[in-house]
């Protein structure tokens, strides 16, 4: 039992610990990580269906949020911004479903990372007076956003069926485009989730910049009608690779969508990683700053 | 035996931060590393605990109880030393954790046993037993909200202890529910105790950490002043408490308080034996004329009880005049049981028929009495018991 390079702590996750300095190691973390799977299922469940206790619609506002923000984005931008409809695609996509497919992602990253980010703070009554791994918040968050993520996802499908251009193989697309936004917000949400203990700031940076990154993210428009100078910057914002890959199981992806991909991937990889060494190396006192 | 718990050389520092929201000294902050302040809430505590043990742990606030019960439970780490603890550990730090007042007792059964460490199958096998324990048959699946807080806590204590822990952290928490459920708490206790399970018990009421500890901690500014049984505990936490050099008050700015003081059997004390005669002294030092000071005594209980007040309005003392110090003393008998008592010494002014001024008060002394065996009540008024009937 020596203390190891990350400066700590705990040896034996399952039955014992023994605290020497502030971390835990990655594999213990890792092993008591999976050891809190049920705990994971169990708060998220409970986050999502509390939230709809007492309301007469219940889960149907999970639906029903996301398909008006569409439909009011769909009905205000075909009108104002001419043009816009009609250059979302080469199947002939109709705008309705171009912004859904954007806005499917687009919801669970926003819900997702947002909730992720000030998990560990607002979870402080809990992580304060009983001791689970700190990035357990993080994950229920981007777990729990999971559920209208399905539902939304049923009401994509069904768009594509009414308004074309039907289910085909390319719809499966949307089953990497959903993995990758969880990685994405995932990953953005255990950085972020150890800093905000740190920098309260964070909070309502996180909130600003969600606005900012919901119009420079091609949602609402193709990437094609970003303006030239930016579009380098568009195509590569976290969220676009998974936007772009549920455009492409509707068929109306853009021409950087690899690329926006391979973004979206290096922002989860870089995020997650940095996030997890941290959580890593103050696992067992972020508490005391909460 | 294997030891539980093992505490060694255990330090723990928090870094004060200032709560200014300057835009200016945060980005200084952020550029600059500054020096920080620490405050030290545990230093150098050493401390082994076996299973089976139960362990109180007593000190004033800010004395670092709940420092020590956050290490134990792996909320935090030390700064400096290691703790070591073996087997599964429910804290009854705030009962109910988790509970949320939407879902029903059933379902925060589900979620609260799931934090505390429990499988599924676990908490299916243990459910009746949770239930049963916590007397809430009928009302199971009625959204906690709806539950008094007698409910609320009688569920958080069944599946704390239906957990099977092999190290349970008791924080005051009991004291929420009624008399009968805390007496079932501490049976329940008991039971899983000699099973082998280690409890830490924190707590201000004496009484408990006596009924149920074979041992006790005291702790006095982050160290453990002493580590022994209950009764030598007590009363050093007491002794303790009556020296600590409380805040005084003069609200009306006529006087200064300069000391008060506890003795009892002439040693200054916060430890007595029923029928001690005890001195509460005040000295003070008048900043202004003073006409017509007169004294005030008030004894309260640890449960909040007035056993005794009494104010000297119709038998005022000599006048004060401004700089002169003066040292004032109330005596009586303790005739009180076993207990925590609180007592309040003040001088008051008489400022016209039937109206008083406080002028200066001094820190609330506490004490403890080891009264005479199975004497219960607010005051032990010492009967005569006695058969008349017949002839002596």
């Amino acid at each position: 039992m020596v203390p190891d390079k990350t400066g700590a702590s705990v040896r034996d996750a399952g039955t014992q610990f023994l605290l020497t300095g502030p971390g835990t190691p990655p594999r213990v973390l890792l092993r008591s990580l999976w050891e809190a799977r049920t705990l994971v299922g169990v708060l998220a469940r409970k986050d999502f269906f509390v939230r709809y206790r007492r309301t007469r619609l219940g889960l149907l506002w999970a639906i029903a949020l996301p398909v008006v923000q569409a439909a009011v984005l769909a009905a205000v931008f075909s009108s104002l911004v001419s043009g816009v409809g009609a250059a979302t695609g080469d199947r002939g996509t109709s705008y309705a479903v171009f912004v859904f497919a954007g806005m499917v992602p687009w919801a669970y990253f926003s819900a997702a990372f947002t909730a992720g980010a000030t998990s560990v703070v607002d979870g402080a009554n809990l992580a304060q007076r009983i001791y689970f791994p700190r990035l357990v918040l993080p994950l229920v968050a981007v777990t729990t956003a999971l559920f209208p993520l399905v539902a939304t996802l049923l009401v994509l499908l069904g768009l594509v069926v009414v308004l074309g251009p039907g289910l085909g193989l390319a719809t499966l697309w949307v089953l990497p485009g959903a993995g990758l936004v969880m990685v994405v917000a995932l990953g953005l949400a255990l950085l972020f989730s150890a800093a905000q203990v740190y920098l309260r700031d964070l909070r309502f940076a996180v909130s600003a910049g969600m606005t900012v990154l919901f119009y420079l993210t091609p949602v609402i428009y193709p990437v094609t009608r970003a303006p030239e100078a930016l579009r380098p910057v568009v195509e590569l914002l976290p969220a676009a690779g998974p936007v772009e890959l549920f455009r492409h199981a509707v068929g109306a992806a853009g021409p950087g969508l690899w690329r926006s991909v391979a973004a979206s991937l290096v922002w989860a990889v870089v995020a997650g990683g940095v996030g997890f060494v941290v959580h890593c190396r103050r696992d067992r006192v972020l508490a005391d700053l909460l | 035996m294997t030891a539980r718990i093992e505490l060694s050389a255990v330090s723990k520092r928090y870094r004060k931060y200032d709560d200014t929201a300057r835009l200016g000294g945060r980005l200084g902050q952020l550029l600059t590393r500054t020096e920080r302040s620490w405050l030290p809430a545990l230093s150098d505590v050493d401390l082994t605990v076996h299973p089976g043990e139960s362990v109180g742990v007593i000190g004033r606030n800010g004395a670092g109880k709940s420092t020590l019960l956050q290490l134990l439970c792996g909320v935090t780490a030390p700064t400096t030393g290691s703790v070591l603890v073996r087997g599964r550990v429910a804290p009854l730090i705030s009962v109910g954790v988790g509970f949320h007042p939407e879902m029903t007792g059933r379902e925060n059964v589900y979620v609260n046993g799931t934090i505390l460490g429990m499988t599924r199958a676990e908490i299916d096998r243990r459910f009746d037993d949770v239930v049963a324990f916590a007397e809430l048959e009928s009302f199971i699946d009625t959204p906690v909200k709806f539950y008094s807080s007698g409910m609320f806590v009688r569920l958080g204590f069944a599946v704390a202890v239906e957990a099977s822990p092999d190290v349970l952290l008791v924080d005051e928490v009991l004291a929420v529910g009624d008399f009968a459920f805390q007496v079932r708490c501490f049976e329940r206790m008991n039971a899983i105790r000699a099973a082998g399970t280690t409890i830490v018990v924190v707590s201000h009421n004496m009484s408990s950490i006596r009924g149920f500890c074979d041992r006790a901690l005291v702790l006095h500014g982050g160290r453990i002043a002493l580590d022994g049984t209950t009764f030598d505990a007590i009363a050093r936490y007491h002794d303790l408490g009556s020296r600590a050099a409380g805040q005084t008050t003069d609200p009306a700015g006529k006087l200064e308080v300069l000391d008060v003081a506890l003795l009892a059997q002439g040693e200054v004390t916060g430890h007595a034996r029923a029928g001690d005669e005890a001195t509460f002294r005040l000295r003070v030092r008048a900043l202004q004329d003073i006409a017509a000071p007169f004294l005030w005594l008030g004894i309260e209980s640890g449960q909040g009880v007035v056993v005794y007040s009494e104010a000297r309005i119709n038998d005022p003392m000599a006048p004060l005049a401004a700089g002169e110090e003066a040292t004032y003393e109330v005596r009586l008998p303790l005739d009180l049981p076993t207990g925590t008592y609180y007592g309040d010494i003040a001088l008051h002014e008489v400022l016209g028929p039937g109206r008083s001024q406080l002028l200066g008060t001094g820190a609330r002394q506490s004490f403890y009495v080891s009264g005479r065996g199975h004497v219960h009540g607010a005051a032990d008024l010492r009967a005569a018991f006695s058969r008349t009937d017949v002839p002596a």
